[in-house]
């Protein structure tokens, strides 16, 4: 008996070193993939189905419109003229060059007497994918509550048409100012009706539109069931949307793969920099949902630039302006960041020249307002920094709590940052050249 | 919830899970606690009641479905079935098995036959507290009704045959025998898939058998020496629904889209072992070694993915897996008493293929099938069995009652390195948990048949589910129609599994 206890002995020490019980070790780093999946899984963020269907026929107008400067009082600038496809539909200014200006993308000049334009244009890339609001102010949006000055009759549920609708009524974008004559010396008809007159001003474009056969055309293709007396700037508007949903949802990028489940669509690089935009960087406080933003406002420390808008000028208060709520003050529309990376120059006013400058700012809010350096500006629009103290001071003042501690990022932080910002760039938007038409039913040229 | 009653871990998932009713020569391999109901015990056993001992301590009913020599040992031919029902607490699962099986010999020839059929219930997360109620998205325009969970009970199928033959003079018996098992419900599988909608099982397993008994008569007792090989092949396919959101630019709003997944899971295992049992000086006295050397590659394992679980990606693997046990017994009378000690080292390389070439953060390229990443697990388990019985005859009656009473106790200790040859990255953990199984039975013994009850719970591990919270937490920061998603914490929950087994015995004449 002595003998054979013996295994048993062993035994039971191999049990007492193996029943060793250690508890679960919650240190373990979890993969990239984990840690990402897990924080896009608290935002909202989900991937963009499919746009749906457009008539061809909608599109083929929507087209037409985008790109004919007749829809301007002085026939001299469409919409595509600051939302240009060669520039992923804005146009690489800081602040928009409106009717009178010469010249196409970063190389438009300002017209004789003009001013800017108080906003950068924003891409129309992915305008139509369902933004609660739009315009840097959100004055349009979707739930039907407008300031009481933007009188537009919005009995749409679709917000991107209502949009186009505006910069026809605008005189220093698209409308001109009283006395202007057009590219012929004709008289802007436009430009004479008064402001308060929206619906006259959009009849008035609708009358020059349908006494042209090719447009009469096209609107009865697009209308099939509606006579051309019943035809309104509205139908224009709608068609314009169609082509937008049509040709400019650009939603296939990496990073989409990547929500779409393919752990490979992003590089290690991109991973470690959405982990950052959706942790520590906290971008995602404003930029989430499946628009990674659009769906909020904030003061985020732009710098103020331009002639500035409403009772504010010479500054833009943004959202202030609209808003009696001093919480507003200089809080402009979150932008959506799908292919941001192609629609430079940044924030409402388009400061900041490259993602790298934008993360840099965000890395340190406070010290990149305070050391902005406007040589960074076009020399066009230099002039109109304002960067006295008090206005500093002012901005800094309601400034988005989330961004009032320094984030400290490092370079090599803000790099993957960047990288994670490129990835949700769709490769489809980097070439949008084949929707420029050879010609306008107009005639006028289309650039 | 008490803290004690939430299991928060941070590993894996089951490396893999042995599909076989006699696990006796298959070593199974488990790296996180989860609770995996006891579908398997479909046989009837002796010493089930007793912890489960058997390597000092023959079980007379057991025995035959681990190892066909031991058929030999029948004196008669029998009838057998053992109704058993196991359910797991906080009803989070549960199933039934109806087994019928036939055990015979003519001359030196004996075989066998068992059909088993069985039901499992669907797996749920433990229902503690309040229980959210998930409010589905909109379809697109036109999209198919997506198929909500199935809480339907599924059926197993398995098919046990088996032969053999005695050669009295040398006291020698050879058996083989074939386990066939149509599956379509593995207990807690449908747990290992966070969000899905419903997992779909199909499979099969195999289990092939050879055994050998030699048995050396002596004065205190027999000696014996068991040899076995087996060959098991488990393959099954885990068709995962989702409902995915997505955002529809043309409704503007979110929609749900149906994704679905199939996930192969396949093992392959070859194991041997070697059972010597041999009387001890004392009287009743006897000890036993038992050495199971296991062999399994994986061909594919499951991707699971178990919310809070840092799931480990992989794909193929292969692991070498040990089994030392020793176990001292005392047969006296009335009286039995046993208890085995295994100690159980194993070790496991699996490995996540890269499906597309894929840039390392060194700036090379991992080609289409090189390894992304690598995992090593050393385990050291240990499994300890203790069981006392006793029979009492009533008197003045031919029938018997007999008690039985024990503890299993098996502890899961491991240590994981992992290389991320992307992120060129390592990590290591080490970890480790018990399951600890009382046990207990019941014997009728009339002339004509026997009757026993047997019963055993397991404690120790956990199921996932959503912890209780007063307050939903973690709303995502968005304005619009943007739906809130509640986040509560998610974790491992302790439940318990219970399983009770009556077993019938009849001699056919």
């Amino acid at each position: 008996m002595t003998v054979s206890v013996k295994p048993l002995c062993v035994a039971a020490l191999l049990l007492v070193a193996a029943c060793d019980e250690t508890p679960p070790t919650a240190s373990f780093p979890e993969s990239l993939d984990a840690q990402l999946r897990r924080s896009i899984g608290r935002w909202s963020v989900v991937p963009i189905a499919e746009p749906p269907w457009q008539d061809p026929a909608l599109v083929a107008l929507g087209r037409a419109l985008m790109f004919d400067k007749i829809l301007s009082g002085n026939r001299d600038i469409s919409c595509a003229t600051c939302h240009e496809p060669a520039l992923h539909a804005t146009d690489g200014l800081p602040l928009a060059i409106g009717t009178g200006g010469t010249g196409t993308g970063t190389a438009r000049t300002l017209g004789p007497g003009r001013s800017f334009v108080p906003r950068n244009a924003p891409s129309l890339l992915n305008s139509a994918i369902g933004l609660s609001y739009v315009f840097w102010d959100g004055r349009l949006n979707r739930f039907g509550q407008q300031p009481p000055e933007v009188s537009v009759p919005l009995d749409r549920s679709n917000v991107i048409a209502a949009q186009a609708m505006m910069p026809v009524l605008n005189r220093r974008e698209m409308r001109g100012d009283p006395g202007d004559v057009d590219v012929f010396g004709n008289p802007n008809e436009l430009a004479q009706l008064p402001d308060s007159q929206p619906t006259q001003i959009w009849a008035a474009v609708m009358q020059r539109l349908l006494a042209i056969p090719a447009y009469d055309s096209l609107f009865s293709a697009a209308y099939r069931d509606l006579p051309q007396f019943m035809l309104t700037f509205g139908q224009a508007a709608n068609a314009i949307a169609a082509f937008q949903m049509d040709a400019l949802m650009k939603t296939n990028s990496p990073f989409d793969h990547y929500l779409r489940h393919d752990d490979n669509a992003l590089s290690v690089e991109e991973k470690r920099g959405g982990i950052l935009f959706f942790t520590r960087a906290r971008c995602v406080s404003c930029h989430n949902g499946p628009f990674l933003g659009g769906q909020s406002f904030s003061n985020s420390g732009a710098p103020q630039l331009g002639p500035g808008v409403g009772q504010g000028a010479p500054l833009d208060l943004g959202r202030g302006e609209l808003q009696n709520n001093a919480g507003y003050r200089f809080a402009f529309r979150v932008p959506p960041l799908r292919n941001v990376e192609l629609t430079a120059p940044y924030f409402h006013n388009g400061t900041f020249p490259t993602l790298e400058s934008v993360v840099a700012h965000y890395s340190d809010v406070a010290k990149s307002l305070r050391e902005f350096n406007p040589a960074t500006l076009p020399a066009a629009v230099q002039s109109s920094y304002h960067g006295d103290q008090a206005t500093i001071d002012d901005i800094l003042k309601t400034l988005d709590f989330q961004l009032r501690t320094p984030l400290q990022l490092t370079e090599t932080e803000q790099h993957e940052l960047v990288a994670f910002l490129k990835s949700l760039t769709d490769p489809r938007a980097r070439d949008l050249s084949g929707l420029v038409p050879a010609s306008v039913p107009s005639g006028l040229p289309v650039r | 919830m008490s803290p004690s009653g939430l299991r928060v871990v941070c590993l894996a998932a089951p490396l893999f899970c042995l599909v076989s009713p006699a696990r006796a020569q298959l070593i199974p391999i488990k790296t996180i606690p989860i609770a995996q109901g006891d579908q398997f015990q479909i046989f009837p056993s002796n010493n089930l009641g007793l912890g489960g001992v058997s390597i000092a301590l023959p079980d007379s009913l057991g025995d035959p479905f681990s190892n066909p020599a031991t058929t030999a040992r029948l004196r008669a031919s029998r009838f057998f079935s053992s109704p058993t029902v196991y359910s797991v607490s906080d009803k989070a699962g549960g199933g039934r098995s109806l087994p019928f099986a036939m055990l015979t010999r003519r001359a030196n020839w004996y075989g066998g036959l068992a059909l088993v059929l069985q039901q499992v219930d669907p797996s749920r997360p433990p229902q503690r507290g309040f229980v959210g109620v998930a409010v589905d998205a909109p379809l697109p325009p036109g999209g198919s009704p997506i198929p909500g969970p199935d809480l339907r009970a599924h059926g197993n199928q398995y098919a046990f045959g088996m032969i053999g033959r005695s050669w009295p003079g040398s006291n020698l018996s050879v058996g083989a025998s074939a386990l066939w098992t149509g599956l379509h419900a593995l207990d807690g599988v449908d747990l290992l898939y966070t969000g899905s909608r419903r997992v779909d099982q199909s499979g099969h397993a195999i289990d092939f058998r050879m055994g050998a008994l030699r048995e050396w008569p002596g004065e205190r007792g027999a000696r014996s020496l068991e040899a076995i090989i087996v060959h098991n092949r488990f393959a099954a396919t885990h068709t995962v629904l989702y409902a995915d959101q997505f955002w529809d630019p043309g409704q503007q709003r979110f929609v749900a889209q149906a994704r679905t997944d199939h996930n192969h899971d396949q093992t392959n295992t070859w194991g041997a072992q070697l059972d010597y049992r041999m009387p001890l000086a004392a009287r009743g006295w006897q000890i036993g070694w038992a050495l199971t050397v296991n062999r399994a590659t994986h061909p594919k394992l499951p991707n699971y993915d178990i919310t809070n679980v840092a799931v480990i990606p992989w794909d193929p693997g292969r692991s070498y897996a040990y089994n030392l046990g020793v176990g001292l017994s005392k047969v006296l009378g009335p009286a039995t008493f046993g208890v085995d000690a295994i100690y159980e080292p194993i070790r496991s390389y699996t490995w996540a293929d890269a499906v597309a070439p894929t840039a390392t953060m060194g700036g090379d390229t991992i080609p289409v099938g090189g390894k992304t990443i690598e995992n090593w697990f050393r385990f050291s388990n240990a499994v300890l069995r203790i069981g006392a019985g006793r029979e009492i005859d009533l008197e003045g009656s031919p029938k018997a009652i007999g008690l039985q009473f024990g503890l299993m106790v098996r502890s899961i200790n491991y240590r994981l390195q992992q290389a991320n040859n992307v992120e060129l990255a390592r990590r290591s953990l080490r970890t480790g948990w018990i399951e600890w199984t009382p046990t207990w039975g019941i014997t009728l013994r009339f002339p004509e048949l026997e009757l026993r009850y047997r019963g055993r719970v397991t404690k120790g591990a956990g199921r996932p589910g959503t912890q209780s919270v007063g307050v939903v937490q973690g709303f995502a920061v968005s304005s619009g129609d943007i739906l809130a998603a509640p986040s509560g914490p998610l974790s491992l929950i302790d439940v318990n599994t219970v399983t009770h087994q009556i077993s019938l015995s009849l001699p056919l004449h």
